[in-house]
Order: structure tokens, then C-alpha cells, then sequence
């Protein structure tokens, strides 16, 4: 039997940006595997799978699909192959029910209308043939996010595909989830379906994956049966040298209060409350770690604590002042540090150089300005230091730094934030795309000011960062502070429950706290 | 090395735009019945060549009679009868300023595009500053006008009156411009729709005022008065420069030297002071601003206050240095619309603009004086048209020049640098 998929010699240059996203990639996947691919960020990994679903055009290299050689120039010639793919940002209308969503574009007719009962017949069909159950006539926007990628997958198997690719699947699951879409993927797998997954959770990979292709700046390290690499071996030929993945801490001496938030009210986009009377304290020198599914508030809790969001009731307390109605820059000048989420349009300016984003948080400061004129000799010096403290590789004082790693653009966002020794730092999602090496930097940094004294707060979704870095652990859910636990006792199974809003045996004190 | 490695960089897509946009215009001027090599001898002649300039070559070198025989001479610099480049620079002078304004707006990224309302407005205020206040200064001073007046007051006057006429333009054009700016920081109105809205109503308040209150005759075409010559910036042709040929018959003056100062300081506001940072950084990323605490709102209104300034001092100068009264259509120039065009092509570069605004008003020079032979002088606006829609397609001629060159190149280099980077 023929390979179900090949890519040979893949080539792909972005001439604009000057990136090799593809170097001779070659890969093989067999029928009926489960074939991971990963890499870190800019690894190539999305380019190489955006290539096969015709979305990009390869500058060389020739695809071959169950034996012939296919020239695929728009997702629906990949479709026509059976090569389906489910986006990790999912494209469903949300106003649509299930079963239209799957039926999309080849909606059964009769005399050209729609015939909805012949459409809500073929999905629960195709629904029990997968066993994957759906309930055809729910709206996708009701329905949660695991069973919207269930809705994702149905779409592609309703188009007979033989070949699904999916993007980072778990990114934006529940630990539950993510062991159902597991068991799904299993099960196509034995149905002959061949699965590659495109991730960068090498525990994921290990658990499910037959073989692992391991890709590292723009090209194959190699192809690997699953079994016989452990994840610490993959992490390494990832990264290309050796690192490590536990990070050594010891107990927590938390000190005087630093920040106590009383019954915050915060209101999200289009004015519906996004977060309802949370409630907290934390001390210098814990990390309290916030879980909880994205989108449950996290976002709107951090924007009202750093200033970037009114806060419409409630009070805000920072080493003893109210700053509730203070700005960004009335805070930062009190002691706070933000490492925002997304650090490629918030935490930096990729259209400017390296100079005037480090300068953002100080540029009226002397010495870096005097009188509403730069000094530019001084900010200079402060892009050095950062370079050279945090090992900003392949930066440069004074050009731009699009072209910079995820890794290295975390640095340099650290590096700024985190002179001049800040008493409070507010982490979002601060290692969200990064590869192991650089997470392993940020989680070491992050304890190291933890050490120094500063009162941390660990925002992410992510529960091994949470279990691995917090002294306390909070769950939000639905914009309350669900419950805080000791880390001691948390565990990734109660987390995950807190984290979709089942109350534990016991419940915690802090827990629903309403507001009216 | 660098530096000229970007030079090299920054001007290899314009040049490359317009002689695109010149080889694609040519397919009009043959529909219209003409050789595009003649045409554009004509228009670059007319456009930046000295008396006499008949073809390319004459733009450089010139073959000129004398008493000891025929001489060749260096064109630029040979200014018998009036060369064409101070006229070129004469009309480059608002163009200039206008296009600094919108550059200024665009660095804030306020995509206002009310240079040409802002430009009339100001005109119209230095027009009428510039008559009535050296009225009051007689009345006061108990003379009859200029030519009565004694010279001590002259010369406070020539300091003096074009001075206020010059702010009180600024004024009127960052107020005009502030109104915009404040409805999209506060209100969120789109501010290139409110521009537009807020030229056409500038243009019929000065379209009212040239041909009701402030109408001084019954021309044929209504028209002010005329200011006083206390309030005229001299040019260099009646003034310093008055015996260089170079000079005559261009209205050209200290209104150049405003511009080029205007264009000095810009530069400096937007590159070396921390209020030209906050407006780049509102541009460049909203959030990042948010984000690090920069107050955007007050930057893009500091902008727009700077930007309408500027349209202002333009339109001050089109009036004090140039034409020294409104007339009936003045407010149709489309001086404010041109600058906006000459800052979208230079990149909202202040030197792209000093080099670019020239070469504009070189075109649309030439473009005027073809209509004297048998072409339209709409060729010059589709010349330029062009030109800035292959501007517009940089990153495709970037792309089609790295095919044609050195993709291979910089794969090696990229792959290389990857290798460097992973040890």
C-alpha cells in the first residue's frame, strides 16, 4: 500500500519577511497513523500544513497523495484529495445550528430549497457512523467549545476526508476535552482515517501519536516512532540542545499584602459583565496562579487591574493605595509590571525598532528624555543591558525586531518590564506560543522576582504552568473567582473541574461570591 | 555603506513607480495622437528645463548662442529668460506644506485627508488680515497707504502684519483640523469621512465670502482685494535676487524658506520628542499604546492641531508669497488633496517629501504647459495617477525584482542566518 501522503522536497521563502519557512521538507505518512508534527513557533510546522491545504504555494517540491502526484492550489483541490483540516480557530457560523454548519455549501435541496429534515437525517447518520454524537439541531453558538471541534471534524468527514489535519487541537480545551478528542482521534485512526496533528504539547504527542515528525527552523530533524523517543528527547531535538522541563523552587515566604482586590465588577465587550465581584489578596513573594478556561473573564480581570479597562465597581488596593481609578502609567510608576497576552500587538510594536519598544514604559523619564526631547544615547544603553541580561539572541540595538523569535520577543518584553524591580507582576499567558527553551526562561525568570520579593500573579489556561509555578492557585469561571487552593493540594482532575463550575465536595470559601 | 545601502533601498521602488507609470501613460498620449518620446521631452522640458529645452538631453546640457560662437552650459544653473525650476519650486512651496500636514496625521494614524478645507481657510484669514489690518495700521498712524506711509512703520509693518497673518492662518487651520480629530477620539467618527465633509463646507464658506462680503469688484470672476504690500512676502525676483534671471517670472520666496524650516521642525517633533513618539506608537499599534500607558487621545489630537497648522501656514503662503488674493476657484486648486497624494508616495517621509512635492509640481507644470501643443492636460494627472498606483503595488515589485535577481541569494542568506541563530 502506498504511503497515504507524501511531501517531497517542500520549499517555501516569505520574500518580505526573508524567512525560509520551509527548507526541503520531506514527509511520509502511512494510512491509518496518527502522525504528529512539532516544532517550535516558526518551526514551519503551520506553513508546511498551510502548503498541503493549498492555502500557500510552495516555491519547490511535489505533493503525492495515496500514490499520485497531486498539484493542490486552493482548499478545494485538498478537499477533492479527502485532505481536511480543522483550524485551531474554528470556522463555524455561530447563528447556524449543527447540522448547517456540517451541511455548509452542500445543503440537501428539494426543488433548491433547503430540506432541513433530509440535512438533519445525514448529519445524525454521519454522526453514529463515527461515533462522534451531535445533537443536529442545536445552535453552534450554545454549544461548548469541545463540541464545536466536534462539529469541526463532522464538516470534514461529511466531505469524505481520508486525511485530517488538525491545528493545535487542545489549545483551547478542558483537560476532559482534551481526553475525548483523544479518544476521537484514536478511534478515526482505527477506521482508517489518517490523522496528522499539528501540536506542541509533547505529552499529547507520546500519548497518541504512532510516529512524530520533529521539525526545527524551517526544516525535518526527523521522523520517529512515538514510542521510542520520551518527551525529554523530543524537547530537545525541538530545541536542538537539552532542557529542562521541572523547575526547581522552593516553598513560598510570602510577606506583607500587595495587592487585594475587593468585588470587582468589570464589564467586557458590548457592556455585559465579564467579571463579577472577584476577590482576592496577594502577598510579596507568592505566585498566585489564576486557571480556568479562556474566555471566562481572565482577560477582563487583568485589563482592570493594570489600568487598560474601567473597573465599574469594586476597589483596587496596591501596596496601600487605591488605584482603582488610576491609569496605566499612574500604576506602573507605584511598581507594576505587565506582561500582557498577546505581546505582538499589545506588548510590542513590531513596526518600530528595539530601541523604542523597551523605551514605552519609561520614555519621560530622564535620562531617557529630557524636557520632551530623547536622549537617544541613554535609551540605547537600556537596549543594550536588556539584550545582554535577558540573551536576546540575534537582537540589535537600534533595528527592527519583527523578525525576532516568539522566544526572543519574550524577552525582550520581560527584560523591559521587569528593570527597575517591580513589586507587582501581572503575567498573561506569558509563555502562549513559546517553545521549550524560551518557557523554561520565563518560568525561571518569573520565580526568580517571585524570590526577590515581588508579588506575582500567573495568569493561563495552561494547568501544567499553573500546577508548576503557583504557591496559590485561583479558578475563575464565568468572572468569578471560583475557588483558591493551596498548590499543595490542587491537582490537574480538581482543577479541571473547578474550571467548568462543578463546586468541589468541600467548597472553598471564597467561592461564589455573587454580586447583584 | 549602510546609509546608502538605504537610500538605495527608499528610492529604488519611486523611481522604478515612475518610469512604470510614464511607460503605461504613454499608451494615452498615443490614443490621443501623439509620440509619447515627444510629449514627454515636452512635459519635463516645460516641467523643469531651462528657455529653450527641446529635449531629455537639454534638461542637462544646453547648446546656447553667444558672441564668441555657440557654448554648451550646465541647464539647471542657466537662467536666461527664467528657468522653469523656480517655477517648479514656486508651486512645490504649499505642496510642501500640505503634504508635511498630512504626513503628520498620518503618523498618528488619523487618516484625515482636510488639507484642502484647512488651506482655504487659511488663505482666506491671511487674505483678509492681510488688507484690513494695514488699514487699521493707516488709519491709526493718520496716512493714506502705503506709499504715504513714513519707513520707520514700513518696516515694523513688514515684520509685523505678515506675522499675524501668518498665525492667525495657523489658527484658523488646527482649529478646523482639531474639530475632526476631537469627533473621532471622543466620538469615534471616522475621521476621513468628516474630512472630506469638512472640506466641501470650507470650500462654499470661501466660495460665499469671495463672492459676497468680502468681494472687492465687479470682476467678471469675483475676486477679494488685494492685500496691502506690508503683508506681501516679497519675492526674490523683486527682492534680494532681484538682478538672477534664474528668478524671474517665479513668484518664488520666503515662503520656501518657511517650508523648509516647517519640514526641519516636523522632522524633528516626529523623530526626537517623546509627543512625536506617543502619536507614532498610537499608529504603529493601539493597543501597544494603551498598553504602556501613552495617552493616544491626546496625541492624535496634538496631531491634528499640527497638521491643520500646517495646511494653514500653506494656505498663508499660497496667498502672501504667490497670489496675493482670493479669486472665484481658488478654493478648487486641490493644493490640499496634491499634498496628501505627495505623502502617501513619499512614505510620510519628510525627506521623501522634499524630494517628492518638487518632482509633483514639476509634472503637474509641465502637464499645464502641454495643453499649449495638442494635448489634454489631463495627461499630467494620469501620469502621476499611475505613478502612485505602482507605488501603491511596492510589495509586488519588491517580490517581481527579488525573482528577477537574487531569490537564491537571499535563501542562502536566510538559511545561513537560521544556522547562525541555532547555535
Amino acid at each position: 500500500m502506498p504511503p497515504a501522503l507524501e511531501m517531497r522536497h517542500i520549499r517555501k521563502f516569505f520574500p518580505s519577511s526573508g524567512v525560509l519557512a520551509n527548507d526541503d521538507v520531506s514527509i511520509e505518512v502511512q494510512p491509518g497513523e496518527v502522525h504528529a508534527i512539532v516544532g517550535e513557533n516558526g518551526a514551519g510546522k503551520t506553513t508546511l500544513m498551510s502548503i498541503l491545504y493549498g492555502l500557500q504555494t510552495p516555491d519547490e517540491g511535489e505533493i503525492v497523495v495515496n500514490g499520485a502526484p497531486a498539484q493542490i492550489a486552493h482548499p478545494n483541490d485538498a478537499i477533492r484529495l479527502g485532505i481536511g483540516m480543522v483550524h485551531q480557530h474554528f470556522k463555524l457560523v455561530p447563528s447556524f445550528t449543527i447540522a448547517e454548519n456540517i451541511m455548509l455549501g452542500i445543503e440537501p435541496n428539494r426543488a433548491g430549497f433547503i430540506d432541513n429534515q433530509r440535512e438533519a437525517d445525514a448529519v445524525r447518520q454521519l454522526a453514529d457512523d463515527f461515533g462522534l454524537p451531535v445533537d443536529p439541531a442545536l445552535r453552534v453558538r450554545d454549544i461548548p467549545v469541545g463540541m464545536q471541534q466536534r462539529v469541526e471534524i463532522l464538516k470534514i468527514l461529511q466531505r469524505r476526508a481520508q486525511i485530517l489535519i488538525l491545528d493545535e487541537p487542545t489549545a483551547v480545551l478542558t483537560p476532559q476535552e482534551v481526553s475525548e478528542l483523544l479518544a476521537v482521534t484514536r478511534k478515526l485512526a482505527q477506521t482508517g482515517h489518517t490523522i496528522l496533528l499539528i501540536t506542541h504539547k509533547l505529552i499529547e504527542v507520546k500519548s497518541i501519536a504512532d510516529r512524530v515528525t520533529i521539525m526545527r527552523r524551517g526544516r525535518n530533524v526527523g521522523t520517529f516512532n512515538a514510542a521510542d523517543l520520551s518527551v525529554r528527547e523530543m524537547a530537545n531535538l525541538m530545541v536542538g540542545r537539552t532542557v529542562t522541563l521541572r523547575i526547581e523552587k522552593t516553598p513560598a515566604v510570602p510577606g506583607e499584602v500587595i495587592l487585594k482586590v475587593d468585588d470587582l465588577l468589570v464589564a467586557g465587550a458590548g457592556g455585559i459583565p465579564a467579571v463579577f465581584g472577584a476577590h482576592f489578596d496577594l502577598r510579596a513573594g507568592e505566585i498566585l496562579g489564576i486557571a480556568g478556561v479562556s474566555g471566562n473573564g481572565q482577560t477582563e480581570l487583568i485589563e482592570a487591574l493594570v489600568g487598560m479597562r474601567a473597573i465599574d465597581s469594586g476597589k483596587v488596593m496596591f501596596l496601600g493605595h487605591d488605584v482603582t481609578h488610576d491609569t496605566v502609567r499612574q500604576r506602573r510608576e507605584t511598581g507594576l509590571a505587565h506582561i500582557p497576552e498577546d505581546r505582538m500587538t499589545m506588548g510590542l510594536n513590531l513596526r518600530t525598532n528595539l530601541d523604542e519598544n523597551v523605551v514605552v514604559t519609561s520614555y519621560q523619564d530622564e535620562p531617557f528624555s529630557r524636557r520632551g526631547i530623547f536622549d537617544f544615547s541613554s535609551v540605547r544603553t537600556l537596549a543594550q543591558k536588556i539584550i545582554d541580561a535577558f540573551q536576546v539572541r540575534s537582537a540589535r540595538v537600534g533595528e527592527p525586531i519583527k523578525t525576532l523569535s516568539g522566544g526572543n520577543l519574550q524577552k525582550v518584553v520581560l527584560g523591559r518590564e521587569l528593570k527597575g524591580d517591580p513589586k507587582l507582576i501581572i503575567a498573561n499567558q506569558p509563555t502562549r506560543g513559546l517553545d521549550v527553551g524560551s518557557i523554561e526562561f520565563v518560568h525561571q525568570t518569573l520565580v526568580a522576582e517571585r524570590d526577590k520579593g515581588a508579588a506575582v500573579l500567573l495568569v493561563s489556561v495552561e494547568l501544567d504552568e499553573i500546577l508548576a509555578l503557583s504557591d496559590r492557585i485561583a479558578v475563575m469561571f464565568e468572572g468569578r473567582i471560583f475557588a483558591i487552593l493551596d498548590a499543595k493540594d490542587a491537582t490537574e482532575e480538581k482543577l479541571g473541574l473547578l474550571m467548568v463550575g462543578s463546586a468541589l465536595d468541600a467548597p472553598d470559601h471564597a467561592a461564589e461570591k455573587t454580586h447583584p | 555603506m549602510k546609509f546608502l545601502r538605504q537610500l538605495l533601498d527608499g528610492i529604488s521602488i519611486p523611481i522604478l513607480a515612475i518610469l512604470l507609470g510614464l511607460a503605461v501613460s504613454s499608451i494615452f498620449v498615443v490614443i490621443a495622437g501623439a509620440s509619447p518620446i515627444e510629449a514627454y521631452q515636452r512635459l519635463f522640458c516645460e516641467g523643469f528645463g531651462a528657455q529653450g529645452c527641446a529635449t531629455f538631453g537639454d534638461l542637462l546640457f544646453t547648446q546656447i548662442e553667444t558672441e564668441t560662437g555657440a557654448q554648451t552650459v550646465f541647464s539647471p544653473t542657466y537662467g536666461a529668460g527664467g528657468h522653469s525650476l523656480a517655477l517648479m519650486l514656486e508651486q512645490a512651496t504649499p505642496l510642501i506644506l500640505t503634504a508635511l500636514s498630512a504626513a503628520v496625521a498620518f503618523q498618528a494614524g488619523m487618516f484625515s485627508i482636510g488639507m484642502d478645507g484647512q488651506f482655504v481657510l487659511g488663505a482666506i484669514t491671511a487674505t483678509f488680515l492681510g488688507y484690513a489690518l494695514p488699514d487699521q495700521v493707516y488709519a491709526l498712524a493718520g496716512v493714506v497707504d502705503y506709499d504715504s506711509a513714513p519707513a520707520s512703520l514700513l518696516t515694523a509693518m513688514h515684520l509685523i502684519i505678515p506675522t499675524v497673518c501668518i498665525g492667525a492662518a495657523m489658527l484658523v487651520g488646527a482649529i478646523y483640523s482639531w474639530i475632526p480629530g476631537y469627533l473621532k477620539v471622543k466620538l469615534n467618527v471616522n475621521e476621513l469621512i468628516s474630512t472630506i465633509i469638512f472640506n466641501a463646507i470650507a470650500i462654499q464658506i470661501v466660495g460665499y465670502l469671495v463672492n459676497f462680503p468680502l468681494r472687492s469688484d465687479m470682476n467678471n470672476i469675483a475676486r477679494t482685494r488685494r492685500i496691502d504690500d506690508s503683508a506681501w512676502l516679497i519675492p526674490f525676483n523683486r527682492g534680494i535676487f532681484q538682478d538672477i534671471e534664474w528668478f524671474s517670472g517665479a513668484r518664488l520666496g520666503i515662503g520656501l524658506i518657511l517650508a523648509l524650516i516647517a519640514a526641519a521642525l516636523v522632522w524633528f517633533y516626529l523623530w526626537r520628542t517623546t509627543a512625536g513618539y506617543e502619536q507614532r506608537m498610537t499608529r504603529g499599534s493601539g493597543l501597544f499604546a494603551r498598553f504602556g500607558g501613552i495617552p493616544s487621545g491626546r496625541a492624535a489630537l496634538r496631531a491634528m492641531l499640527i497638521s491643520g497648522a500646517l495646511s494653514g501656514l500653506a494656505g498663508a503662503i499660497a496667498i502672501l508669497g504667490v497670489e496675493r488674493r482670493v479669486v472665484d476657484g481658488f478654493a478648487l486648486s486641490g493644493t490640499g488633496f496634491d499634498g496628501v497624494l505627495v505623502a502617501i508616495l513619499a512614505k510620510e517621509s519628510v525627506v521623501g517629501i522634499l524630494i517628492i512635492a518638487p518632482f509633483f509640481a514639476g509634472l503637474n507644470l509641465g502637464a499645464i504647459n502641454l495643453q499649449f501643443g495638442n494635448l489634454p492636460r489631463q495627461l499630467g494627472g494620469i501620469i502621476i495617477s499611475f505613478i502612485i498606483l505602482f507605488r501603491a503595488m511596492e510589495d509586488f515589485l519588491r517580490l517581481q525584482f527579488t525573482n528577477l535577481w537574487s531569490k537564491r541569494r537571499l535563501i542562502l542568506r536566510a538559511r545561513a542566518e537560521q544556522d547562525g541563530a541555532a547555535t
